[in-house]
Protein backbone atom coordinates (compact mmCIF):
# COMPACT_ATOMS: atom_id res chain seq x y z
CA UNK A 1 0.00 0.00 0.00
CA UNK A 2 2.69 2.78 0.87
CA UNK A 3 4.56 1.84 -2.01
CA UNK A 4 1.49 2.26 -4.16
CA UNK A 5 1.23 5.69 -2.28
CA UNK A 6 4.49 6.20 -3.10
CA UNK A 7 3.70 6.18 -6.96
CA UNK A 8 0.66 8.06 -6.57
CA UNK A 9 2.44 11.31 -4.85
CA UNK A 10 5.07 10.95 -7.51
CA UNK A 11 2.63 11.32 -10.30
CA UNK A 12 0.67 13.84 -8.46
CA UNK A 13 3.71 16.00 -8.30
CA UNK A 14 5.23 15.35 -11.50
CA UNK A 15 1.59 16.23 -13.23
CA UNK A 16 0.51 19.20 -10.97
CA UNK A 17 3.71 21.00 -10.45
CA UNK A 18 3.12 22.52 -14.24
CA UNK A 19 0.01 23.79 -13.40
CA UNK A 20 0.36 25.42 -10.41
CA UNK A 21 3.46 27.41 -12.58
CA UNK A 22 0.62 27.93 -15.11
CA UNK A 23 -2.11 29.27 -12.77
CA UNK A 24 0.36 31.38 -10.99
CA UNK A 25 1.68 33.22 -14.21
CA UNK A 26 -2.38 33.88 -15.48
CA UNK A 27 -2.85 35.14 -12.10
CA UNK A 28 -0.32 37.82 -12.43
CA UNK A 29 -1.18 38.89 -15.96
CA UNK A 30 -4.80 38.84 -15.17
CA UNK A 31 -3.17 42.08 -12.50
CA UNK A 32 -1.78 43.48 -15.24
CA UNK A 33 -5.13 43.38 -16.96
CA UNK A 34 -4.24 40.99 -19.31
CA UNK A 35 -5.83 38.00 -20.91
CA UNK A 36 -2.82 36.01 -20.56
CA UNK A 37 -1.68 32.38 -21.69
CA UNK A 38 -3.60 29.18 -20.56
CA UNK A 39 -2.73 27.64 -17.09
CA UNK A 40 -1.95 24.70 -19.35
CA UNK A 41 0.80 26.85 -20.94
CA UNK A 42 3.69 24.84 -19.20
CA UNK A 43 2.31 21.46 -20.27
CA UNK A 44 2.17 23.10 -23.87
CA UNK A 45 5.68 24.23 -23.38
CA UNK A 46 6.85 21.12 -22.08
CA UNK A 47 5.88 19.40 -24.82
CA UNK A 48 7.01 21.35 -27.42
CA UNK A 49 10.57 21.56 -26.00
CA UNK A 50 10.40 17.67 -25.64
CA UNK A 51 9.77 17.49 -29.25
CA UNK A 52 12.75 19.89 -30.52
CA UNK A 53 16.46 19.06 -31.28
CA UNK A 54 18.86 19.90 -28.29
CA UNK A 55 21.79 21.99 -29.08
CA UNK A 56 24.96 22.51 -26.39
CA UNK A 57 28.13 24.85 -26.78
CA UNK A 58 30.65 23.77 -28.26
CA UNK A 59 33.18 24.22 -25.32
CA UNK A 60 30.68 22.51 -23.06
CA UNK A 61 32.01 19.71 -21.31
CA UNK A 62 29.67 16.22 -20.93
CA UNK A 63 28.43 17.43 -17.37
CA UNK A 64 26.49 20.33 -18.83
CA UNK A 65 24.16 17.67 -20.56
CA UNK A 66 24.04 15.07 -17.50
CA UNK A 67 22.91 18.04 -15.10
CA UNK A 68 19.39 18.46 -16.44
CA UNK A 69 18.64 14.47 -15.82
CA UNK A 70 20.65 14.14 -13.17
CA UNK A 71 18.76 16.99 -10.76
CA UNK A 72 15.41 15.90 -12.11
CA UNK A 73 16.23 12.69 -10.91
CA UNK A 74 17.04 14.47 -7.42
CA UNK A 75 13.63 16.12 -7.52
CA UNK A 76 11.69 12.97 -8.02
CA UNK A 77 13.70 11.38 -5.07
CA UNK A 78 12.66 14.81 -3.03
CA UNK A 79 8.85 14.50 -3.34
CA UNK A 80 9.05 10.61 -2.58
CA UNK A 81 10.51 11.96 1.11
CA UNK A 82 8.36 14.80 1.86
CA UNK A 83 4.70 14.44 3.24
CA UNK A 84 3.19 16.24 0.22
CA UNK A 85 -0.18 14.31 0.53
CA UNK A 86 0.42 11.89 3.25
CA UNK A 87 1.17 12.98 7.51
CA UNK A 88 2.06 9.42 7.68
CA UNK A 89 5.80 8.29 5.66
CA UNK A 90 6.26 6.80 2.26
CA UNK A 91 8.73 3.74 1.17
CA UNK A 92 10.88 6.38 1.50
CA UNK A 93 10.00 8.18 4.16
CA UNK A 94 12.47 7.75 6.64
CA UNK A 95 15.67 7.92 4.20
CA UNK A 96 16.25 11.41 5.25
CA UNK A 97 15.04 14.38 7.57
CA UNK A 98 14.48 17.87 6.67
CA UNK A 99 18.61 18.71 6.92
CA UNK A 100 18.81 15.49 4.62
CA UNK A 101 15.87 17.49 2.32
CA UNK A 102 18.00 20.76 2.83
CA UNK A 103 20.94 18.94 1.27
CA UNK A 104 20.02 17.62 -1.43
CA UNK A 105 17.93 20.96 -2.48
CA UNK A 106 21.38 22.63 -2.15
CA UNK A 107 23.59 19.95 -4.03
CA UNK A 108 20.92 20.43 -6.94
CA UNK A 109 21.78 24.18 -6.91
CA UNK A 110 25.21 23.48 -6.75
CA UNK A 111 24.97 21.43 -9.74
CA UNK A 112 22.74 23.58 -12.07
CA UNK A 113 25.58 26.08 -11.02
CA UNK A 114 28.15 24.15 -12.01
CA UNK A 115 27.22 22.87 -15.09
CA UNK A 116 25.97 26.80 -15.85
CA UNK A 117 29.27 27.88 -15.48
CA UNK A 118 30.49 24.72 -17.73
CA UNK A 119 28.40 26.87 -20.63
CA UNK A 120 31.24 29.63 -20.74
CA UNK A 121 28.35 32.14 -21.35
CA UNK A 122 28.53 35.46 -19.60
CA UNK A 123 24.81 35.88 -18.93
CA UNK A 124 25.06 32.36 -17.57
CA UNK A 125 27.80 33.80 -15.42
CA UNK A 126 26.21 36.57 -14.20
CA UNK A 127 23.12 34.57 -12.88
CA UNK A 128 25.28 32.03 -11.09
CA UNK A 129 26.73 34.76 -9.44
CA UNK A 130 23.68 36.96 -8.34
CA UNK A 131 21.57 33.33 -7.56
CA UNK A 132 25.16 32.33 -5.17
CA UNK A 133 25.26 36.16 -3.23
CA UNK A 134 21.64 35.98 -2.86
CA UNK A 135 21.53 32.17 -2.03
CA UNK A 136 24.40 32.44 0.66
CA UNK A 137 22.04 34.54 2.51
CA UNK A 138 18.65 32.64 2.51
CA UNK A 139 19.60 29.35 2.86
CA UNK A 140 21.17 30.08 6.98
CA UNK A 141 17.67 31.40 7.28
CA UNK A 142 16.01 27.60 6.22
CA UNK A 143 18.82 26.64 8.47
CA UNK A 144 17.83 28.12 10.98
CA UNK A 145 14.28 27.44 10.91
CA UNK A 146 14.90 23.44 10.71
CA UNK A 147 17.29 23.85 13.74
CA UNK A 148 13.94 25.64 15.67
CA UNK A 149 11.17 23.17 14.61
CA UNK A 150 13.97 20.32 15.70
CA UNK A 151 13.93 22.19 18.91
CA UNK A 152 9.79 22.03 19.04
CA UNK A 153 9.39 18.60 17.93
CA UNK A 154 12.66 17.02 18.41
CA UNK A 155 12.96 15.50 15.73
CA UNK A 156 13.55 16.81 11.94
CA UNK A 157 11.39 14.58 10.65
CA UNK A 158 9.16 16.52 8.43
CA UNK A 159 6.30 14.22 8.81
CA UNK A 160 6.50 14.03 13.21
CA UNK A 161 6.61 18.43 12.73
CA UNK A 162 3.18 17.96 10.60
CA UNK A 163 2.19 15.71 13.49
CA UNK A 164 2.71 17.51 16.22
CA UNK A 165 1.75 20.80 13.99
CA UNK A 166 -1.84 19.02 13.60
CA UNK A 167 -2.17 17.84 17.06
CA UNK A 168 -1.11 20.61 19.17
CA UNK A 169 -2.82 23.58 19.50
CA UNK A 170 -0.43 25.36 21.99
CA UNK A 171 2.76 24.65 19.74
CA UNK A 172 0.57 25.89 16.35
CA UNK A 173 -0.70 29.15 18.45
CA UNK A 174 3.06 29.65 20.13
CA UNK A 175 4.94 32.73 18.92
CA UNK A 176 7.42 30.81 17.85
CA UNK A 177 5.49 28.67 15.39
CA UNK A 178 4.50 32.16 13.65
CA UNK A 179 7.93 33.86 13.92
CA UNK A 180 8.81 30.64 11.97
CA UNK A 181 6.20 30.91 9.15
CA UNK A 182 6.83 34.68 8.73
CA UNK A 183 10.19 33.49 8.21
CA UNK A 184 9.89 30.93 6.14
CA UNK A 185 7.53 32.77 4.16
CA UNK A 186 9.91 35.39 3.51
CA UNK A 187 12.76 32.87 2.65
CA UNK A 188 10.00 31.11 0.65
CA UNK A 189 9.65 34.21 -1.59
CA UNK A 190 12.97 34.36 -2.36
CA UNK A 191 13.68 30.48 -2.74
CA UNK A 192 10.56 30.78 -5.47
CA UNK A 193 12.24 33.87 -7.85
CA UNK A 194 9.00 35.60 -6.30
CA UNK A 195 10.52 38.33 -5.10
CA UNK A 196 9.80 41.32 -7.49
CA UNK A 197 13.55 41.75 -7.86
CA UNK A 198 13.52 39.02 -10.20
CA UNK A 199 12.71 39.19 -13.94
CA UNK A 200 11.49 35.94 -15.63
CA UNK A 201 12.41 37.22 -19.26
CA UNK A 202 15.92 37.58 -20.94
CA UNK A 203 15.96 41.09 -19.28
CA UNK A 204 19.94 41.32 -17.90
CA UNK A 205 19.12 43.55 -15.16
CA UNK A 206 16.56 41.33 -13.37
CA UNK A 207 17.83 37.65 -14.44
CA UNK A 208 18.86 35.43 -11.68
CA UNK A 209 17.13 32.02 -12.52
CA UNK A 210 16.54 32.65 -16.12
CA UNK A 211 20.02 33.25 -17.02
CA UNK A 212 21.19 29.98 -15.53
CA UNK A 213 19.43 27.75 -17.54
CA UNK A 214 19.78 30.38 -20.47
CA UNK A 215 22.00 28.19 -23.12
CA UNK A 216 20.06 25.07 -22.34
CA UNK A 217 17.41 23.77 -24.54
CA UNK A 218 15.58 20.79 -25.84
CA UNK A 219 15.09 18.12 -23.97
CA UNK A 220 17.38 19.39 -21.96
CA UNK A 221 16.00 22.90 -20.96
CA UNK A 222 12.32 20.75 -20.01
CA UNK A 223 13.89 18.51 -17.57
CA UNK A 224 15.17 21.96 -15.99
CA UNK A 225 12.36 24.11 -16.33
CA UNK A 226 10.06 21.08 -14.95
CA UNK A 227 12.62 20.55 -12.49
CA UNK A 228 12.19 24.24 -11.27
CA UNK A 229 8.38 23.62 -11.29
CA UNK A 230 8.43 20.81 -8.81
CA UNK A 231 10.87 22.62 -6.39
CA UNK A 232 8.57 24.90 -6.36
CA UNK A 233 5.74 22.83 -5.85
CA UNK A 234 7.58 21.00 -2.86
CA UNK A 235 8.84 23.93 -1.14
CA UNK A 236 5.65 25.02 -1.03
CA UNK A 237 3.97 21.97 0.07
CA UNK A 238 6.35 21.50 2.37
CA UNK A 239 5.79 25.39 3.83
CA UNK A 240 1.48 24.09 3.82
CA UNK A 241 1.95 21.07 5.35
CA UNK A 242 4.55 21.52 8.35
CA UNK A 243 3.85 25.27 8.80
CA UNK A 244 1.38 27.38 7.55
CA UNK A 245 -1.92 25.32 7.31
CA UNK A 246 -0.74 21.70 8.70
CA UNK A 247 -4.48 20.52 8.72
CA UNK A 248 -6.51 17.53 7.05
CA UNK A 249 -3.33 15.72 5.48
CA UNK A 250 -4.07 12.16 6.08
CA UNK A 251 -2.58 10.39 9.19
CA UNK A 252 -3.76 7.28 8.84
CA UNK A 253 -2.63 4.65 5.93
CA UNK A 254 -5.82 5.10 3.51
CA UNK A 255 -6.43 5.38 -0.44
CA UNK A 256 -9.55 7.26 -0.38
CA UNK A 257 -8.61 9.87 2.42
CA UNK A 258 -5.57 10.50 0.07
CA UNK A 259 -6.85 11.12 -2.98
CA UNK A 260 -9.57 13.82 -1.20
CA UNK A 261 -6.65 15.77 0.21
CA UNK A 262 -4.90 15.61 -3.16
CA UNK A 263 -7.71 18.05 -4.32
CA UNK A 264 -7.64 20.15 -0.94
CA UNK A 265 -3.71 20.49 -1.07
CA UNK A 266 -4.19 21.68 -4.66
CA UNK A 267 -6.28 24.46 -3.28
CA UNK A 268 -3.88 25.03 -0.82
CA UNK A 269 -1.79 25.72 -3.31
CA UNK A 270 -3.49 27.75 -5.72
CA UNK A 271 -4.70 29.91 -2.48
CA UNK A 272 -0.69 30.69 -1.53
CA UNK A 273 0.13 31.39 -5.66
CA UNK A 274 -2.67 33.75 -5.47
CA UNK A 275 -1.18 35.48 -2.34
CA UNK A 276 2.49 35.01 -4.31
CA UNK A 277 1.10 36.86 -7.44
CA UNK A 278 -0.53 39.64 -5.30
CA UNK A 279 2.88 39.93 -3.27
CA UNK A 280 4.58 40.37 -6.83
CA UNK A 281 1.76 42.41 -8.77
CA UNK A 282 1.61 44.90 -6.14
CA UNK A 283 5.09 45.60 -4.41
CA UNK A 284 7.21 47.72 -6.35
CA UNK A 285 10.40 46.48 -7.89
CA UNK A 286 13.52 46.06 -5.44
CA UNK A 287 16.46 47.56 -7.06
CA UNK A 288 18.62 44.05 -6.89
CA UNK A 289 20.95 45.18 -3.57
CA UNK A 290 17.53 45.96 -1.46
CA UNK A 291 17.55 41.96 -1.67
CA UNK A 292 20.20 41.58 1.13
CA UNK A 293 17.78 44.09 3.68
CA UNK A 294 14.63 41.76 2.89
CA UNK A 295 17.19 38.36 3.48
CA UNK A 296 18.26 40.44 6.78
CA UNK A 297 14.36 40.85 7.57
CA UNK A 298 13.95 37.26 6.92
CA UNK A 299 16.56 36.20 9.02
CA UNK A 300 15.71 38.39 11.87
CA UNK A 301 12.07 36.51 11.87
CA UNK A 302 14.02 33.05 12.03
CA UNK A 303 16.62 34.19 14.99
CA UNK A 304 13.61 36.03 17.20
CA UNK A 305 12.10 32.45 16.83
CA UNK A 306 15.00 31.29 18.61
CA UNK A 307 15.24 34.08 20.97
CA UNK A 308 11.25 33.73 22.13
CA UNK A 309 12.19 29.97 22.94
CA UNK A 310 14.78 30.53 25.13
CA UNK A 311 12.85 33.99 26.23
CA UNK A 312 10.10 31.88 27.53
CA UNK A 313 11.59 28.65 28.48
CA UNK A 314 9.97 26.54 25.63
CA UNK A 315 6.62 27.36 27.10
CA UNK A 316 4.49 29.53 24.35
CA UNK B 1 -1.37 37.78 31.44
CA UNK B 2 2.57 37.20 30.48
CA UNK B 3 1.32 35.86 26.93
CA UNK B 4 -0.07 39.06 25.98
CA UNK B 5 3.51 40.76 27.78
CA UNK B 6 5.48 38.53 25.08
CA UNK B 7 3.35 39.14 21.94
CA UNK B 8 2.95 42.53 22.50
CA UNK B 9 7.29 42.87 23.90
CA UNK B 10 8.23 40.67 20.49
CA UNK B 11 5.57 42.87 18.34
CA UNK B 12 7.64 45.91 19.82
CA UNK B 13 11.23 44.43 18.75
CA UNK B 14 9.52 43.27 15.00
CA UNK B 15 8.34 47.04 14.45
CA UNK B 16 11.73 48.71 15.53
CA UNK B 17 13.47 46.62 13.04
CA UNK B 18 10.48 47.13 10.53
CA UNK B 19 11.30 51.26 11.22
CA UNK B 20 15.02 50.10 10.59
CA UNK B 21 14.23 48.78 7.47
CA UNK B 22 12.05 51.78 5.74
CA UNK B 23 13.89 54.48 4.27
CA UNK B 24 10.44 56.71 4.01
CA UNK B 25 9.56 58.59 7.15
CA UNK B 26 6.04 58.62 6.48
CA UNK B 27 6.21 54.83 7.18
CA UNK B 28 7.92 54.84 10.34
CA UNK B 29 5.97 57.32 11.68
CA UNK B 30 2.64 54.90 11.40
CA UNK B 31 5.17 51.94 12.70
CA UNK B 32 5.05 53.75 15.45
CA UNK B 33 1.78 54.81 16.23
CA UNK B 34 0.82 51.23 15.43
CA UNK B 35 3.72 49.96 18.22
CA UNK B 36 2.79 52.85 20.81
CA UNK B 37 -1.39 51.20 20.03
CA UNK B 38 -0.12 47.87 20.59
CA UNK B 39 1.13 49.24 24.47
CA UNK B 40 -1.91 51.09 25.04
CA UNK B 41 -3.61 47.86 24.53
CA UNK B 42 -1.11 45.94 26.67
CA UNK B 43 -1.65 48.54 29.50
CA UNK B 44 -5.46 48.19 29.16
CA UNK B 45 -5.36 44.96 29.30
CA UNK B 46 -3.11 44.44 32.57
CA UNK B 47 -5.15 47.15 34.06
CA UNK B 48 -8.20 45.25 33.78
CA UNK B 49 -6.63 42.31 34.70
CA UNK B 50 -5.38 43.67 37.82
CA UNK B 51 -8.22 46.28 38.35
CA UNK B 52 -5.97 48.94 38.34
CA UNK B 53 -7.30 52.48 37.39
CA UNK B 54 -4.33 54.15 36.47
CA UNK B 55 -2.85 51.33 34.25
CA UNK B 56 -6.50 52.19 32.29
CA UNK B 57 -5.63 55.61 32.42
CA UNK B 58 -2.42 55.18 30.95
CA UNK B 59 -3.40 53.04 28.63
CA UNK B 60 -5.73 56.05 27.07
CA UNK B 61 -3.19 58.61 27.76
CA UNK B 62 -0.91 56.41 25.63
CA UNK B 63 -3.28 55.78 22.51
CA UNK B 64 -4.84 59.60 23.00
CA UNK B 65 -0.78 61.10 22.84
CA UNK B 66 1.67 58.65 21.39
CA UNK B 67 -0.74 56.50 19.44
CA UNK B 68 -2.69 59.62 17.96
CA UNK B 69 -1.51 63.15 18.60
CA UNK B 70 1.80 63.15 17.84
CA UNK B 71 2.28 60.78 14.71
CA UNK B 72 -0.63 63.00 13.44
CA UNK B 73 1.48 66.33 14.20
CA UNK B 74 4.81 64.43 12.74
CA UNK B 75 3.27 64.17 9.73
CA UNK B 76 1.83 67.42 9.23
CA UNK B 77 5.24 68.60 10.17
CA UNK B 78 6.54 66.16 7.57
CA UNK B 79 7.20 68.49 3.99
CA UNK B 80 7.26 67.80 0.21
CA UNK B 81 7.10 64.61 -0.72
CA UNK B 82 11.28 64.42 -1.25
CA UNK B 83 11.46 64.76 2.09
CA UNK B 84 9.82 62.13 3.01
CA UNK B 85 12.54 59.81 2.55
CA UNK B 86 15.84 59.58 4.13
CA UNK B 87 18.00 58.61 1.14
CA UNK B 88 21.38 58.32 3.03
CA UNK B 89 22.10 56.31 5.94
CA UNK B 90 25.28 56.03 8.11
CA UNK B 91 25.21 52.34 8.33
CA UNK B 92 24.00 50.16 5.58
CA UNK B 93 20.42 49.44 6.25
CA UNK B 94 20.60 45.40 6.11
CA UNK B 95 23.81 45.64 8.52
CA UNK B 96 22.31 48.18 10.96
CA UNK B 97 18.77 45.48 10.82
CA UNK B 98 21.28 42.54 12.24
CA UNK B 99 23.10 45.03 14.67
CA UNK B 100 20.07 45.81 16.09
CA UNK B 101 18.96 42.35 15.72
CA UNK B 102 22.46 41.34 17.72
CA UNK B 103 21.38 44.06 20.50
CA UNK B 104 18.38 41.66 21.68
CA UNK B 105 20.65 39.19 22.31
CA UNK B 106 23.10 41.48 24.01
CA UNK B 107 20.32 42.44 25.69
CA UNK B 108 19.33 38.84 26.83
CA UNK B 109 22.48 37.51 27.97
CA UNK B 110 23.29 40.77 29.66
CA UNK B 111 19.72 40.55 31.35
CA UNK B 112 19.96 36.94 32.67
CA UNK B 113 23.28 37.44 34.35
CA UNK B 114 22.12 40.84 36.08
CA UNK B 115 18.75 41.78 36.62
CA UNK B 116 17.40 37.92 36.57
CA UNK B 117 18.41 37.36 39.82
CA UNK B 118 16.09 40.32 41.30
CA UNK B 119 13.11 40.30 39.03
CA UNK B 120 12.74 36.46 38.22
CA UNK B 121 10.80 37.33 35.57
CA UNK B 122 12.20 35.44 32.36
CA UNK B 123 11.19 37.53 29.51
CA UNK B 124 12.32 40.76 31.07
CA UNK B 125 14.76 41.08 28.65
CA UNK B 126 12.27 42.70 26.42
CA UNK B 127 12.12 46.20 27.52
CA UNK B 128 15.81 46.23 27.81
CA UNK B 129 16.57 45.02 24.37
CA UNK B 130 13.97 47.76 23.13
CA UNK B 131 15.97 50.64 25.29
CA UNK B 132 19.20 49.27 23.41
CA UNK B 133 17.55 48.86 19.56
CA UNK B 134 15.52 52.76 20.54
CA UNK B 135 19.57 54.05 20.90
CA UNK B 136 20.35 52.01 17.97
CA UNK B 137 17.48 53.88 15.79
CA UNK B 138 18.95 57.20 16.93
CA UNK B 139 22.71 56.64 16.36
CA UNK B 140 21.93 54.83 12.69
CA UNK B 141 19.75 57.66 11.07
CA UNK B 142 20.62 60.94 10.45
CA UNK B 143 17.22 62.40 10.13
CA UNK B 144 15.96 64.17 13.22
CA UNK B 145 12.41 62.92 12.40
CA UNK B 146 13.48 59.33 13.15
CA UNK B 147 15.89 60.29 15.99
CA UNK B 148 13.05 62.12 17.76
CA UNK B 149 10.80 58.17 17.12
CA UNK B 150 14.16 56.25 18.35
CA UNK B 151 14.15 58.73 21.69
CA UNK B 152 10.35 57.48 21.92
CA UNK B 153 10.92 54.17 21.16
CA UNK B 154 13.20 54.00 24.41
CA UNK B 155 10.28 55.54 26.46
CA UNK B 156 7.66 52.70 24.71
CA UNK B 157 9.56 49.78 26.33
CA UNK B 158 9.87 52.02 29.64
CA UNK B 159 6.11 52.30 29.53
CA UNK B 160 6.03 48.22 28.65
CA UNK B 161 8.51 47.75 31.55
CA UNK B 162 6.61 49.71 34.10
CA UNK B 163 3.17 48.35 32.81
CA UNK B 164 4.38 44.40 33.40
CA UNK B 165 6.90 44.41 36.41
CA UNK B 166 5.89 47.48 38.34
CA UNK B 167 2.09 48.45 38.00
CA UNK B 168 2.21 50.29 41.15
CA UNK B 169 4.03 52.71 39.97
CA UNK B 170 2.16 56.27 40.36
CA UNK B 171 0.17 57.58 38.14
CA UNK B 172 1.91 60.99 38.43
CA UNK B 173 4.91 59.83 37.20
CA UNK B 174 4.26 57.68 33.93
CA UNK B 175 1.35 60.19 33.31
CA UNK B 176 3.81 63.15 33.65
CA UNK B 177 6.45 61.20 31.13
CA UNK B 178 3.61 61.44 28.65
CA UNK B 179 3.07 64.89 29.02
CA UNK B 180 6.44 66.02 28.69
CA UNK B 181 6.61 63.90 25.67
CA UNK B 182 4.24 66.63 23.94
CA UNK B 183 6.18 69.42 24.98
CA UNK B 184 9.73 67.97 23.64
CA UNK B 185 7.81 66.27 19.94
CA UNK B 186 6.26 70.20 19.40
CA UNK B 187 9.41 72.05 20.14
CA UNK B 188 11.69 69.78 18.56
CA UNK B 189 9.53 69.52 15.21
CA UNK B 190 9.76 73.78 15.60
CA UNK B 191 13.56 73.61 15.48
CA UNK B 192 13.48 70.58 12.64
CA UNK B 193 10.92 73.01 10.46
CA UNK B 194 13.29 76.07 11.03
CA UNK B 195 16.72 73.76 10.54
CA UNK B 196 14.98 72.71 6.99
CA UNK B 197 14.09 76.01 6.23
CA UNK B 198 17.55 77.33 6.04
CA UNK B 199 19.14 74.20 4.95
CA UNK B 200 19.17 73.64 1.32
CA UNK B 201 17.02 71.58 0.19
CA UNK B 202 18.91 69.98 -3.40
CA UNK B 203 19.25 66.75 -2.13
CA UNK B 204 22.39 65.82 -5.24
CA UNK B 205 20.28 63.76 -8.59
CA UNK B 206 21.73 60.10 -8.11
CA UNK B 207 22.05 60.35 -4.12
CA UNK B 208 18.95 58.19 -4.66
CA UNK B 209 19.82 55.30 -6.25
CA UNK B 210 23.20 55.04 -3.82
CA UNK B 211 22.72 51.82 -1.42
Amino acid sequence: MLFLLSVLQLLYVLITAPLIAGIFGKITERYESKVGPSIFQPYYDLYKLFNKQSVVPEVASPLFQIVPYVTFAMYMFLTLVLPIITAFPLTFGPVVDFIGGGLIFGAIASLKKIASLDSRSNYSHLGVSRASSIGALAEPIIVLIFITFGVISHTNNPYVVNNIMQTSTQWYLSLIHWFVVFAFFMALIVETGKLPIESHSNNEFGMIDQAIEMEYSGRELAFMKWGSYIKQFLLMSVFLNDFLIPFWVPMKVGLISVIIYGFIHLLKMIVLSVIFATIQSTVSKYKLFKNFEYVAVAFSFAFLAIIVFYTTGGAL
Amino acid sequence: MKDVYLIVGFLQIVFVIFMQWQVYLRKIVITFALSSAAIAVFLFVNGTYLNSINLIILAFLTIAVRGVFIPYYMLKKLKAPYKDREPRNVIPTALSIVISLFLVVVAYVVYNFTLYDITYVKAGSIPIALILQGIFLIISRNNAFIQLIGYMVMENSLFLLAGYMFPELPLIIEGGILLDLIGVVMISGIVMRLREDTVSNVIEEFEEFKG
